[in-house]
């Protein structure tokens, strides 16, 4: 049963990641617009949200990776 | 000693099955000339208004009916209500007697809550199973019930028709339908204009109940609840432990204390510094939970219920019967996401910083 446990966990990395990059993306356009330094922000902002997905996801998946490093090492 | 052997198939003598036969191919032509699909192909037949299928004008935010002391009442509050009264009925009803050896609908609940306590132990544990049991039960039979019983026919199909006073914003134009009649345009949605009292009005159409998870603030409301039911057990349980998840910036304080000491410890302040940003990054995704449980439950239930009308419109009476049986599966389906989910968030919650990483 904690298999499902696990995999429900991941039910929502879909949104994680999506929210990560728009949310990044449009608080950079919106300091762009704040500071009139377009596009600095903005792709900043990509690159934040980037990054912060990517951590996230594999901050999700860490638990499955290390279970599964258990069983093969016995 | 056996009888004689019946002549039949799948379990009917075979006048049954002629007369099933008869009924479903009789469904299907009638769908299909009252349909979308045939009245397109066969221009030709007049057929009385009240056979057609109308086209269906699906939108989102729900419509308020009325108001009481001033605090609107929309559709999908009623069916909520409905929904709430249902299921009070029914655990009335099933507890009302109960017997050590059960009746059927008693087994059918004891079965069915059973299987959930269950789940809640092997996930929760024991101990922590039994107090979770009932929020993570709740949300699974109310998110159940409020999609099974939006499939009730008469959900969506009984209107409440009111004449409204014509909105400034109207713009009156001739109908897309029919040119030569005169229909107000409001938000995209075409009203007919009636005069009542000397005076022209909207009619407006409105259904009465419609399936409460398709509201966007039921499932919010049920996500924040399940929020709420998380940082309570968080707090209580792990206390520190659950606050230090979030918002962790005792290292990065220890490492900038140590440079007054005469010690420099870069690589302390960074990886504090990182301890923050990991911190950060959980809370976000706390907050991110939120929508991710609302939107998952009304995007599932809403588009559900315009595939259904969709399917009804193009070829009526049987287009939507494999729908119908993948509602119910989508219903069960997202009640147990949607409470499993609170359960697993919840003992995530109460166990120690990582503790379900490290098993």
């Amino acid at each position: 049963m904690n298999r499902w446990a696990a995999a429900l966990r991941l039910t929502g990395v879909g949104f994680f990641i999506g929210i990560c990059i728009v949310g990044g993306t449009f608080v950079g356009l919106w300091l762009d617009d704040k500071f009139n330094t377009e596009p600095l922000f903005m792709i900043g902002g990509l690159l934040l949200g980037l990054v912060v997905a990517v951590y996230g996801v594999y901050q999700m998946i860490r638990p499955l990776m290390n279970n599964r490093k258990n069983k093969e090492n016995g | 000693m056996t009888g004689p052997k019946k002549r039949g198939c799948l379990g009917c003598s075979f006048p049954v099955l002629i007369i099933v036969g008869v009924i479903v191919i009789a469904l299907v032509v009638l769908g299909f000339i009252t349909g979308a699909i045939g009245q397109n192909m066969l221009s030709g037949l007049d057929l009385p208004e009240w056979l057609i299928a109308s086209s269906p004008q699906p939108h989102l935010p729900a419509p308020e009916l009325f108001h009481v002391f001033g605090f609107p009442i929309t559709n999908t509050m009623l069916a909520g209500w409905i929904t709430v009264i249902v299921l009070v009925v029914f655990s009335f009803v099933v507890t009302r007697r109960m017997q050590i050896v059960p009746r059927r609908l008693q087994m059918l609940f004891e079965s069915a809550l059973g299987w959930i306590y269950d789940v809640c132990n092997s996930i929760a544990g024991e101990v922590n199973g039994r107090r979770f049991f009932p929020v993570v039960c709740t949300i699974f039979l109310f998110v159940l019930f409020n999609a099974w019983l939006s499939l009730i026919p008469g959900f969506g199909s009984i209107e409440l028709v009111k004449n409204e006073p014509i909105p400034e914003d109207a713009q009156i134009m001739p109908s897309k339908e029919d040119p030569a009649h005169l229909v107000a345009l409001v938000d995209d949605r075409e009203y007919e204009i009636a005069t009542v009292d000397g005076q022209d009005t909207i009619v407006v159409e409105e259904e009465l109940i419609r399936g409460s998870n398709t509201d966007v603030n039921t499932p919010l409301a049920i996500a924040l609840v399940s929020f709420v039911f998380v940082i309570f057990y968080g707090l209580k349980n792990a206390r520190m432990d659950f606050v230090r998840q979030y918002v962790n910036f005792g290292p990065l304080f220890r490492s900038i204390g140590r440079i007054f000491k005469g010690k420099f410890d870069f690589m302390g302040i960074f990886e504090g510094a990182i301890q923050v940003f990991v911190g950060g990054l959980e809370f976000l995704s706390l907050l991110i939970r939120n929508v991710s449980f609302t939107f998952r439950l009304f995007g599932n239930m809403t588009a559900g219920e315009i595939l259904l009308l969709i399917a009804a419109f193009l070829l009526p009476f049987v287009m939507p019967f494999p729908f119908y049986i993948l509602e119910l599966l989508i219903g069960l389906v997202q009640a147990l996401i949607f409470s499993l989910l609170t359960l697993v968030f919840v003992t995530m919650a109460v166990t120690p910083a990582h503790g379900a990483e490290s098993h």
